[in-house]
């Protein structure tokens, strides 16, 4: 059971990261708007032929940066 | 969206094809039908960018696009803001060369929106970064300056459809992002925290069923009051605060009992911990604080949902404006205009501040104002006002002074008087917990006095447990749960609810009062009866009507834009204030007042006695027929205010109309009391005056006249199409412009006081039973604190049941 004396500080340190990580996206106003996000969920796994055809605008375009 | 459907209406607008109209393009390999120039070059734009996937993806159809743009022209219209001081006032350089703006969208239908703006400006050279909020209907845009000019990405959102303004940050609007951050971060943290001391908790009761060492438990109650201690105070200052501040000026609110249960359960279990006696509730602490801080943030997000809170009246004035500068007019910010300026209102713009007609001959549309829907002819030595619409022609206006001294200024102000003004919502759970905390706290310091004398060492487990059981968790959590869930249940059913406390004000109203033109009628004229003379045919008159009207900016000219128009007109001639005349197979026609086509037809019999406004028409000296236009009555306002007055509520009709029609109208539709002719001041002192004797006034209304009485008026409805403004003074906005939801929104009110009397009772009946057995030591503070968690539940489930929608009638 001394182990208690290690894994407790860890288990601490690892809520303590989790915090700060919770805090800092919050922050960075990640959390803003929930309504958009609870939908762009579903929207990521698009077809292959207009991802494509995205790309291949962005080129004529120029590099975005 | 079915191709039957795709058939009849526009693919991109979802408005009904005009017959004869053909604007089709290919979007997905299909064949798509638009219905006018504006939506075919939106959705041209959308599927050459490689984004027709959009048009899958939404779940509503798009507004239809102002058609007046065309590329060259929006660009020009953007281009004073890469005008650097006015550029300022929406963006900030963020040292690397790059700029952030905030641009305020309108127009947004659904969330695919938001994936189209993004996307489509992200294509953009030059720009970095695209992200749309969606509940604030912003977009910000972080993009390098020397490579897009801000009038360019102005008028890409524009050519996708959408309007677009700059965002300006106010301060209430500030405030209300940073509380949200700040309450998410303390929900954040108590969770979190909640779960390491949940462990730790679940390892200690292990421990006293199997037996644990002294030194181990020792460990966990030494760690978990160090994260308990943590979260106390990030988590749960909130509390603490309230109630101090509210003792302070002698008020006990609920966050007393919370702040002293809290604190006194923490200190208690720090002292066990302390000494290595007795027992640690630090579980109980940060569920307590993580369960009430999650009910108030559902419940205010919930209320702040489609809050429209950015928009005021100045933001209905357009940005730019045709200013004289020498000999030659040029584009300028409206916010420089100053006393004296003269400025070029053209036909169908929005006139940007209060002045003097200097040249011109035209009508401005001032509904927003008085609730008439036919405008007024204003000619030379006339004054217009900010916020009315110009609709006939060109006017050379000089201003008569800055933006604070318009009349929509003077509007924006008396709708902060009157929410200054507004009686304070008297909250049934905030009454009787004033009384309720007195008597627990009471009850917890007798009890703790009684054991005192008894038994020393029991007094203070005893008397935590009088405090634990009574702990009103679930008092608390009644209004917030009962609400929320109320409003959401609305949201569903098309209502936004945005009022604090707002529901309950609905329970107990008195007197429902109307707004007329836009609330209990459509608020556009519509074709009434039509007079046929000379026995011509009702369609032929009407097709030719509607050919003469097809270009004219004039509202009467819209209830016209349903009738395909009779071909081979030419010669289209608009007589300001008068009517419209043209030349058809060579005959001159006429449309308009019965002074204008006596000139051509002096046969003309005289107008009509019917209620509405009349239009004659007439064909080379012959009179056709007389066409009466009317705002038409709302299909179901007669049942509605049916409906009303069985249930005994007193209905007034309030317009700013003083026609004869107003009075015909409230008559028939049952009012109690009619008043006509009142400005927005005199509705206020009405509903001010109606206050004063006792009565609880709900309004409906629309109009920016009718913002300033629905902020005075205890409880207010907006129905759709309400004006920006009106919206955000409202505390319900009806999405659909279904009257019937009025009397919905009163049914969920109803019920949603029943619940809440349900879980006030319960709250009150549970303590009354367990304060006595706890007082008495019979009930160990971890039985106060499952039951105290049970009771909440209860609660909670007790009003998911209002989270229905409503029934349909």
């Amino acid at each position: 059971m001394e182990s208690l004396y290690l894994l407790i500080p860890i288990a601490l340190v690892f809520c303590v990261i989790a915090i700060r990580l919770l805090l800092w996206a919050i922050d960075n106003g990640q959390y803003d708007d929930l309504d958009k996000e609870s939908w762009r969920i579903l929207d990521d796994d698009d077809s292959g032929r207009e991802k494509d055809h995205k790309t291949h605008r962005d080129e004529d375009n120029g590099p975005s940066t | 969206m079915t191709d039957a459907n795709a058939s009849k209406v526009c693919f991109h607008c979802g408005d009904p094809l005009l017959a004869g109209s053909d604007f089709r393009i290919v979007i997905g390999h299909e064949l798509r039908d638009m219905c006018c120039p504006g939506c075919r070059a939106v959705a041209q734009l959308i599927a050459d960018s490689g984004m027709a996937r959009f048009y899958a993806q939404r779940t509503e159809y798009n507004l239809r696009p102002d058609s007046t743009l065309d590329d060259v022209s929006t660009e020009a219209q953007f281009q004073l803001y890469d005008d650097p001081a006015l550029a300022a006032t929406f963006s900030e350089d963020d040292g690397d060369g790059l700029t952030r703006v905030r641009l305020l969208l309108g127009g947004m239908t659904c969330a695919a929106c938001t994936w189209l703006i993004e996307q489509s400006v992200t294509q953009l050279f030059g720009v970095k970064s695209a992200v749309v909020n969606l509940s604030q209907s912003r977009l910000d845009v972080v993009l390098d300056r020397e490579r897009l000019p801000l009038s360019r990405l102005f008028a890409r959102v524009a050519a996708l459809g959408y309007s677009v303004k700059p965002f300006h940050a106010n301060a209430q609007r500030e405030q209300m992002r940073r509380e949200y951050r700040s309450d998410l971060r303390r929900l954040a943290v108590a969770g979190l925290g909640m779960m390491q001391v949940g462990m730790f908790a679940v390892a200690l009761h292990a421990g006293e069923l199997q037996g644990i060492a002294r030194e181990y438990e020792q460990l966990l109650r030494v760690v978990s009051l160090g994260v308990t201690a943590f979260i106390v105070m990030f988590s749960a200052r909130p509390f603490f605060s309230s109630a101090w501040r509210h003792l302070r000026h002698g008020a006990l609110v609920m966050d007393l009992p919370v702040a002293l249960a809290i604190g006194l359960a923490f200190t208690a279990s720090a002292y066990a911990t302390a000494t290595g006696t007795g027992q640690v509730y630090f579980d109980s602490v940060v569920m307590f604080t993580f369960l009430l801080l999650l009910a108030r943030f559902a419940e205010k997000r919930a209320r702040l949902a489609g809050s429209l809170d950015w928009f005021d009246a100045e933001s209905a004035l357009p940005d730019a404006v045709l200013m004289r500068c020498g000999d030659d007019w040029q584009r300028q910010a409206r916010q420089l205009l100053e006393r004296g300026d003269r400025v070029l209102v053209r036909a169908g713009d929005t006139v940007p501040i209060d002045g003097v007609v200097g040249s011109g001959e035209s009508a401005v549309r001032e509904d927003a104002f008085s609730g008439e829907s036919l405008p007024r002819s204003v000619s030379r030595g006339d004054t217009v006002f900010a916020g009315t619409v110009n609709t006939d022609a060109a006017l050379d206006i000089t201003a008569s002074g800055s933006y604070g001294d318009t009349r929509l200024a003077a509007l924006q102000r008396s709708i902060e008087t009157a929410s200054a003004e507004k009686p304070p919502i008297a909250q049934t759970a905030d009454r009787i917990a004033g009384w309720f905390i007195g008597g627990i706290l009471l009850a917890t310091g007798a009890t703790a006095w009684v054991w005192y004398s008894i038994a020393p060492e029991r007094a203070l487990w005893t008397a935590l447990s009088v405090l634990v059981i009574s702990c009103p968790c679930a008092l608390a959590l009644a209004t917030p749960a009962a609400l929320s869930n109320a409003a959401n249940a609305l949201r569903r059913s098309g209502v936004l609810v945005r009022g604090e406390g707002a529901l309950e004000s609905v329970a107990r109203v008195t007197h429902v009062l109307f707004d007329k033109t836009g609330t209990l009628t459509h608020g556009e004229l519509a074709i009434g009866r039509v007079l046929c003379l000379d026995g011509t045919s009702r369609t032929d008159v009407l097709a030719l009507a509607a050919a003469l009207q097809r270009y004219a900016n004039h509202p009467i000219a819209r209830a016209f834009a349903d009738i395909a128009p009779a071909g081979g007109v030419s010669g289209v001639r608009f007589d300001v204030g008068r009517g419209v005349s043209g030349i058809w197979r060579g005959h001159t026609c006429r449309i308009g007042s019965e002074e204008y086509c006596r000139q051509i037809a002096p046969s003309l019999p005289t107008q009509p006695d019917g209620a509405g406004y009349w239009v004659a028409v007439t064909l080379r000296g012959q009179p056709l027929a007389w066409i009466a236009l009317e705002d038409a009555l709302r299909d179901e306002a007669s049942a509605l205010t049916a409906e009303l007055k069985s249930r005994g509520t007193r209905l007034e009709l309030v317009t700013g109309d003083h026609s004869r029609q107003a009075a015909v109208m409230g008559n028939k539709l049952g009012f109690d009391a009619i008043r006509v002719g009142m400005s927005p001041q005199d509705k206020s002192a009405h509903v001010a005056a109606l206050q004063k004797q006792g009565a609880t006034v709900l309004m409906v209304g629309d109009g920016l006249n009718d913002a300033p009485v629905l902020r005075r008026a205890n409880t207010s409805i907006a129905v759709a199409g309400a004006t920006d403004l009106a919206r955000t003074q409202a505390d319900f906005v009806i999405m659909d412009g279904d009257l019937h939801r009025v009397t919905r929104i009163i049914d969920k009110a109803l019920q949603c006081r029943r619940t809440l009397y349900q879980n006030l009772a319960w709250a009150l009946g549970y303590n009354v039973v367990g304060i006595p057995l706890a007082a008495l030591g019979y009930i160990p503070p971890w039985a106060a604190a499952i039951g105290m968690s049970l009771s909440s539940l209860l609660v909670v489930a007790n009003s998911l049941r209002l989270a229905r929608p409503l029934r349909r009638t």
